[in-house]
């Protein structure tokens, strides 16, 4: 039907914003005048101030065309009048509040009807819409807010339109302009929108408004999409480990894993892991790994190190341990030829890694191998192999050689250089191979270069003694050989675990929880299953079960899963102190690991106390606190029962003297003071003794359904000639609350003498009430100087004033009471800023029960 | 006439006590806080100043210092604060008298004649002085009893006297008697003061245990109560 219009369809283009007052009436009136400054044609159809004076103001000089008045059930509303924009026929129409309700009786139901025809007419509509209206988010905004919308438009016709801007404000800043007052004026905020304005709301409903708008501008996203998105945020974290070499390209990988970590939808958290081998032949620079753990920890991930033979392995079963999703892996740094020999950490972890998805990253430390191979190795499997081999490979070799040059060469030339050959293979492969090359090697002498040649025998004692010196010098180097290797495995061993206890020590002096985080850092280390540190009860006495007796011994700190109970429940037991106990499950250690555990030991002992003696601080502050509280509330007392008593005093005294005879005037005077003076004493007893039955928990509540305005004017009355200004505006029909009588007079009676305390003589207190989710919500608002927030919270503490310095600024015990008396009755009593300045008492008590009237 | 300015921020004292000392043919001037206070004993000064501790805007202390800047004024505190270390605080600063509330109007009226005395008297030279029954010849330095017969009091003994005699009764603080009898560098030595007024009642008190001259104002200083 639209497209045989003849004219082209206008644009619409809609200001979206996620609360009321962020400010789309005004930018869309700041778009419709920079139009019409380009010389556009524009006119006013309908846009809403709500008395916003800033927003009013932005009308200038824009030309608006009247609206029409409408009479509905004996009031008058106005509206768009349609017809005479569609007359006057702008370029661009101005029309506010897209998701507005017309009355009934005009011709379309809905504002965005009028504007579909406007458009309809090649009419360009600049409008604006809330976020809450739109039809496909009702639901959720009414679980955020807790308030049903009714006025709510069709996704589409927002959807649809040629722009949709978002204007964007954070909550912070919406709820300091509605202190202001530039959004509403004080009387007009009741209990539902106090609520709605709470900065939990708003964040969510910006949020909503932002993911509905990235919904638009990506039509991928469904609709379902955007109303569910909120719960979707909570899905479980994902888990990057990085693993360490020590070597310096640790910083690339760690930044990159980091990455990987933030670029993930949901986050992610970031683990580094550096494996120790447990054949601690790791080379590793510490100062390296020390510096990589301040950047992760930096970068808010965590820092770990586990002890394995197989670093790819280890690697995999830390990452399945702690249920990571991504590993980073270093390139090999290792140069082409080793890499034809043995297949690299990386390429083994790919292989191994089943649904862990492996990054392996390059870097600039690539290919340059780890340093130096060591000369030094253990005597491996593959060293004795070696050993052999050469022995095998270099006695033929040698023969051949030494037969070709037999005669320039000695026999003990030959001898020698045979020796040098055992020795070799010695170096390379210990003792047995040694022995076997010298062995061949003797026979290989006597057979080819001892006379008589080609034949086992030996005619010369002399070669027979050089054969047996032969074999004990084979025997001898090989030895010690042996033995050198032995001491580097120990010495290497040795840093490892130097290595594992400076770990140690940092893990105590970090972190809020040292116990903890030093026997996770134990349990990781060894991979054991849980780690105990146990405490023995003190009254248990020495006996043979103590060490199996459950109930000697309670848990101090525990990490893994089902904790051993006793010291003899686990693999691994370990003195801590003398009362405690180091339980190790999962296997058992190797005795060199004992040391490491012992250390461990001694330190999780040190932990304890350390942790204890913070218990012990974190008590005794409160009790100095309260002790400091104490002083300033007698101090407090004192001043206010002196203060008024001193007037009551003086002014008694002065009558009662019969040196001076005071005119009527002054004698009245005088008895006024009294008067006053006892009044304000007898408040003051009243309150105090209401604050001791409070703390005593003896108030006696008696809990009665009660119609707020039966409860304020007595109050009014009670207070005097100084609250009579104050107004009141109960609603007509508001619901009873469930409080007790007396305790709900004593919190009104304080809290509108502390209004009336901070309010200017020209603007008295006002008093109004609402209803909102089963709570009815009474409003005690000053317009005076208000609270700074971070004092917001004092002000609730009883005689929080220094000493006796001010009688009028200060709070006194009436706000303190208050909020008790109020808590003590089921409500609440929190502080709002008053919109254009001052303070709001929000008393709110649950409304009684099917009380509708 | 004695103009009287009265500091203090609550309004039922401002009231009672401009009402009495009116009525006593004081002129009186009222103040709510310190800086109050201080402009208007700038601008007409005043012949004593009765001036609350505890102010809003600042510490009565304060005001007590501003003022001993530039006048001499006698200064009364009259305040809440009962503890020792306030009175003595405010005795140190410069004020002349302490008075805690609650107060009794005729209690307060006598300590603000015996401060207006003091610097009203303090050109003329007293020449003897009654305690009890015996007359104090402070030209002579003599003491004797109605009976004619003479008590004799050591240099010291005369010093503190003297300096309570010729103040009647002003209360004198501790500090400053300390100061004038045994120098300046005495200043916590309140065990002499306590010693040498006892030697002082026991020589010209009827009753030492219940003196009705030689005054003492616990934790503050002492006073001579004349008849």
């Amino acid at each position: 039907m639209r497209q045989d219009r003849l004219v082209a369809r206008g644009q619409l283009r809609i200001h979206l914003g996620a609360a009321p007052g962020v400010g789309k009436t005004y930018a869309m009136l700041e778009e419709a005048h920079r139009r019409a400054e380009r010389g556009t044609d524009v006119v006013v159809g309908f846009a809403e101030t709500h008395g916003r004076k800033h927003t009013a103001a932005m009308l200038g000089d824009l030309e608006i065309v009247p609206r029409r008045t409408m009479n509905y059930r004996g009031a008058e509303f106005t509206e768009m009048d349609l017809d005479a924009v569609l007359a006057r026929r702008p370029e661009i129409a101005v029309v506010d509040e897209l998701a507005h309700t017309n009355v009934p009786g005009s011709r379309n139901a809905k504002r965005w009807q009028d504007v579909q025809e406007l458009l309809d007419a090649g009419i360009d509509v600049l409008s604006t819409v809330n976020i809450q209206h739109l039809e496909s988010l009702n639901d959720v905004v009414e679980q955020i807010t807790g308030i049903t919308q009714r006025e709510t438009l069709p996704d589409d016709v927002v959807r649809s339109a040629e722009q949709v801007e978002l204007v964007d404000m954070t909550p912070e800043a919406l709820r300091r302009r509605m202190a202001h007052g530039n959004i509403y004026r004080a009387d007009k905020i009741d209990a539902a929108l106090g609520n709605y304005f709470r900065v939990g709301n708003l964040t969510a409903l910006r949020e909503l408004a932002l993911l509905w708008l990235a919904d638009k501008v990506d039509d991928q996203l469904d609709r379902y999409r955007a109303e569910h998105n909120i719960g979707a945020k909570w899905e479980a974290r994902e888990r990057v480990v990085v693993a360490l070499t020590g070597g310096p390209e640790g910083e690339t990988l760690i930044r990159r894993a980091a990455r990987v970590a933030a670029r993930t939808p949901t986050g992610a958290d970031l683990l580094a892991v550096h494996v120790s081998r447990s054949d601690g032949l790791t080379g590793v620079d510490p100062t390296q790994l020390a510096r990589q753990r301040v950047l992760v920890e930096s970068l808010g991930g965590t820092y770990h190190q586990v002890v394995g033979g197989d670093i790819a392995t280890a690697l995999l079963d830390f990452a399945r341990g702690v249920n990571a999703s991504q590993i980073v892996l270093g390139a090999s740094r290792r140069g082409r030829l080793a890499q034809i020999f043995s297949r690299g950490v990386g390429v083994t972890t790919v292989a191994l890694s089943g649904s862990i998805d492996v990054h392996l990253v390059t870097h600039d430390q690539m290919g340059h191998g780890r340093r130096p191979p060591s000369v030094t190795s253990a005597l491996s499997r593959r060293r004795r192999l070696s050993g052999f081999g050469l022995a095998a490979i270099g006695l033929p070799v040698l023969t051949v050689l030494l037969r070709l040059l037999a005669d320039d060469l000695s026999l003990a030339s030959d001898i020698l250089l045979f020796l040098g050959m055992v020795i070799a293979v010695a170096l390379v492969g210990g003792l047995w191979p040694a022995l076997l090359a010298a062995v061949a090697a003797s026979f290989v002498i006597n057979f080819f270069f001892t006379p008589p040649l080609h034949a086992f025998t030996i005619s010369q004692r002399e070669n027979l003694l050089a054969l047996v010196v032969f074999l004990l010098v084979a025997a001898a180097v090989s030895m010690v050989v042996d033995l050198a290797a032995r001491r580097t495995r120990e010495a290497a061993r040795a840093s490892a675990d130097a290595q594992t206890l400076a770990m140690v020590a940092g893990s105590v002096l970090r972190g809020t929880r040292p116990l903890t985080a030093l026997l996770e850092r134990l349990r990781e280390t060894f991979g054991l299953t849980s780690v105990t540190l146990l405490e023995r009860a003190p009254e248990v006495s020495a006996g043979p079960d103590r060490q199996r007796d459950p109930r000697a011994w309670q848990v101090a700190g525990t990490v893994g899963p089902a904790p051993c109970l006793t010291p003899a429940g686990g693999d691994v037991e370990v003195r801590a102190a003398e009362n405690l106990s180091l339980v190790l499950c999962g296997r058992v250690l190797a005795a060199a690991d004992r040391r490491v555990v012992e250390a461990f030991a001694a330190q999780a002992a040190l932990a304890l106390r350390q942790e204890r003696l913070a218990e012990e601080a974190a008590t005794a502050r409160p009790l100095a606190e309260a002790d400091r509280m104490r002083t300033a509330l007698l101090a407090a007392v004192s001043h206010d029962l002196r203060t008024p008593l001193a007037s009551a005093k003086a002014a008694v005294t002065s009558l009662r003297s019969d040196e001076v005879d005071f005119d009527e005037s002054d004698r009245e005077e005088l008895l006024a003071t009294a008067d006053e003076s006892l009044d304000r004493l007898t408040r003051l007893v009243t309150n105090l003794l209401d604050m001791s039955r409070l703390q005593a928990g003896v108030l006696g509540l008696s809990l009665a359904p009660i119609g707020l305005e039966d409860a304020v004017p007595p109050v009014l009355d009670e207070m005097g000639e100084p609250a009579r200004g104050v107004r009141v505006s109960l609603p007509a029909h508001l619901r009873a609350v469930l409080a007790d009588p007396g305790l709900l007079e004593r919190v009104l009676v304080n809290l509108v003498a502390n209004a009336l305390r901070f309010s200017p003589p020209d603007r008295p207190p006002s008093i109004s009430a609402s209803e909102h989710g089963g709570l009815v919500e009474l409003r005690v608002t000053d317009y005076g100087p208000g609270l700074p927030h971070d004092q917001w919270e004092r002000a609730f503490l009883p005689f929080q004033r220094h000493g006796d310095r001010d009688n009028h600024a200060g709070v006194g015990l009436g706000l303190a009471l208050s909020r008790g008396l109020a808590e003590a009755m089921g409500g609440t009593l929190v502080p709002e800023d008053t919109p254009g300045g001052g303070l709001t008492m929000v008393l709110s008590l649950p409304a009684a029960e099917g009380d509708n009237a | 006439m004695t103009r009287v300015l009265v500091v203090d921020d609550e309004p039922q004292i401002l009231r009672a006590l401009r009402i009495n000392l009116r009525a006593r043919r004081y002129e009186v001037a009222v103040a709510a806080d310190g800086a109050d206070a201080l402009r208007l004993a700038a601008s007409q000064p005043p012949d004593l100043v009765v001036l609350d501790l505890g102010l809003p805007d600042m510490d009565g202390v304060d005001v007590i210092r501003g003022l001993r800047g530039w006048t001499n004024i006698p200064i009364i505190v009259l305040s809440g604060r009962a503890g020792s270390q306030d009175k003595v605080l405010a005795l140190d600063a410069g004020a002349d008298d302490y008075v805690t509330k609650p107060f009794g109007v005729d209690e307060l009226l006598a300590r603000v004649r015996a401060v207006t005395r003091r610097t009203a008297g303090a050109g003329e030279t007293v020449a003897t002085v009654t305690v009890g029954r015996f007359t104090v010849d402070l030209a002579a330095r003599t003491v004797r009893s109605d009976d004619g017969r003479e008590v004799r009091l050591t240099p010291t003994e005369w010093h503190l006297l003297e300096i309570l005699i010729r103040n009647p009764g002003r209360l004198v603080s501790q500090r400053q008697l300390l100061h004038d009898v045994w120098g300046p560098q005495y200043q916590s030595e309140t065990n002499y003061l306590r010693q040498y007024m006892a030697q002082l009642r026991r020589k010209l008190e009827d009753d030492p245990a219940r003196p009705r001259h030689l005054l003492t104002e616990p934790g503050m200083g002492y006073r001579f109560q004349p008849e």
